[in-house]
């Protein structure tokens, strides 16, 4: 279990004043499950992974993986980037094994991991290569086997697909499932789109800006229906999918009304 | 009238079946090969200079011919000049600048790369660094040659003081030019401070210290003319100088022509090893 116990971040901009970027946020993601956290830009969601990996430190409140504090960043805990992290000078393979490099596996061993985790993601073809010979959504999907070959606990995901295309993004998703029925990994996902939230995620978290907290929670459980049956069309067809897609609209603007009026 | 429009591929065949193929437009020369436009613009200043000789619009003693040069390269070459043959000459000059770039290679890497990471390393190194890095280094070869004598170390050290900034400041821009989420990736990869360093910093910031090094390299020719010109009976600077005095110029030209080579040959050296190094420069 991934407990986040009263986190809370205050940053000091350039000029002096202080920002409330996250407000006591209460948190667990416990095993298999998905948990998304929806928002607008600024609410926060970005400082709760960082917090999460261990790249910045809490105010206050404690984040704890399996009993043990989260201080630093570490392996127990694999991240994806929004924008691709991979390293220029290595090819797609030794990318996915970096980090088995780092904890000293025998190089043919971790040929061996990133080869089956290139074919997890579809990309078996495209070990040679190297990253900037690939389109954003190969190299997302590198950076997700690169993740997953430190055989994480818990694998961070920053607004992932924010950057490639409405079709590209849709693959994405399913292959994600996919990997995730495959794996098993908890997954912490964040996004600002509302189907991707309600398409992908056991637990959903709708976060809210001024300073960042969380003002709504949901158990959902089309994730699992998808892995079930495969068909995502259906799915999001679905009236419950779209009534939940309004409600959650409705407190996203929401919380901007309250915000406009308190200001 | 027809309210469907049809529309049918068109596959146009051109008579060899290669169809043209484009690229991108770049920005800036690029990849695009420059031998050529090199190759024609050395001709061309050539002709110029076998032309203002012939004509004899400049004096034979201020520039003599392409052709006389060329005779007393081979001159030179079988007799040797001001005490020295040309192979004692080059090799002399050749030792000193290797023996130099090697040392300010291994040093101002690290220190450079240590600079850009700690700010203790910054504010001790930055203090001297900038203090003697903007200074010719003719006004304190003197110094050296008082402090460590007329032999080898002198020039050496002289060398290794005009080669090492360029490569220490160039380390530490390859440094700051790092991105975080690069960084940050490789830590929750379970990088350890070392391996950051080895597998991450280094690589990221070799493109920067190449350049630092080619710039070193160019400056390191320039110095080491200066430190030959005092106190030595061997190298390239030697031998121009003893020439300047008898006002040999075909002499002096070889000997720029020779600096040139080498100085040339170094550049291309770097220039190899960028291309093997870091191929991904600029594409990611």
């Amino acid at each position: 279990m991934l407990k986040v116990d009263h986190a809370s971040v205050y940053f000091r901009t350039r000029d002096g004043r202080t920002v409330h970027a996250l407000d006591r946020v209460s948190l667990d993601i416990p095993d298999n499950s998905f948990v998304v956290a929806l928002g607008a830009s600024g609410c926060g969601k970005s400082t709760l992974l960082n917090a999460i990996a261990g790249f910045l430190p809490l105010s206050s409140g404690t984040i704890t993986l399996d009993g043990r504090p989260v201080m630093r960043p570490g392996a127990d805990r694999g991240v994806v980037f929004q924008k691709d992290t991979l390293l220029p000078w290595k090819s797609v393979v030794d990318n996915v094994a970096l980090g088995l490099q780092f904890t000293g596996t025998p190089k043919a061993q971790r040929r061996t991991r990133a080869e089956e985790l290139l074919f997890l993601v579809g990309l078996k073809d495209f070990a040679k290569a190297f990253p900037y010979e690939l389109s954003g959504g190969m190299r997302q999907r590198v950076g997700i086997a690169r993740a997953l070959a430190a055989d994480p606990d818990v694998l961070l995901m920053d607004e992932p697909f924010g950057a490639l295309d409405s079709l590209t993004r849709e693959q994405m998703q399913e292959l994600l499932v996919s990997i995730w029925k495959t794996t098993g990994k908890r997954i912490f996902f964040i996004t600002h789109s509302i189907e991707e939230a309600l398409f992908l995620g056991t637990q959903l978290v709708v976060m809210s800006p001024r300073p960042g907290r969380i003002v709504a929670r949901f158990e959902l459980d089309f994730v699992r229906e998808f892995a079930r049956t495969g068909d995502a069309r259906s799915i999001k067809m679905a009236p419950e999918f779209a009534s939940l897609r309004e409600e959650i609209r409705t407190i996203l603007h929401g919380s901007d009304e309250i915000r406009s009026a308190a200001e | 009238m027809s309210n469907v429009i049809e529309t049918t591929g068109v596959v146009v065949r051109a008579e060899t079946d290669q169809p043209k193929t484009v690229e991108m437009n770049g920005f800036g020369v690029g990849e695009r090969n420059t031998l050529v436009i090199s190759f024609a613009t050395a001709v061309a200043l050539i002709g110029t200079w076998w032309l203002i000789a012939r004509l004899g619009l400049v004096p034979r003693l201020f520039l003599p011919t392409p052709q006389e040069v060329a005779t007393q390269l081979g001159a030179v070459y079988r007799d040797g000049y001001a005490g020295a043959s040309l192979g004692e000459h080059i090799s002399a000059s050749l030792f000193r600048i290797a023996t130099a770039a090697a040392i300010a290679i291994a040093a101002g890497i690290p220190i450079g790369l240590l600079m850009g990471l700690n700010r203790w390393a910054k504010g001790i190194f930055d203090t001297p660094i900038e203090f003697y890095w903007p200074l010719p280094p003719l006004a304190y070869l003197p110094l050296m040659i008082i402090w460590l004598g007329i032999g080898e170390t002198s020039k050496v050290t002289l060398l290794v003081l005009a080669m090492f900034a360029p490569i220490c400041l160039s380390a530490q821009a390859g440094v700051r030019a790092l991105p975080i989420e690069r960084v940050n990736a490789a830590r929750s990869l379970g990088a350890r401070p070392w391996q950051l360093l080895v597998s991450i910093v280094l690589p990221s910031a070799l493109p920067e210290i190449l350049t630092g090094i080619r710039i070193a390299l160019g400056v390191g020719w320039g110095t080491l003319v200066a430190a030959e010109l005092i106190a030595s009976n061997r190298g390239i600077g030697y031998m121009i100088m003893s020439a300047s005095q008898f006002l040999a110029t075909d002499v002096v030209f070889v000997g720029i022509g020779i600096i040139a080579a080498c100085a040339f040959a170094f550049s291309a050296a770097v220039r190899l090893l960028e291309a093997t190094l870091v191929p991904w420069k600029g594409k990611s």
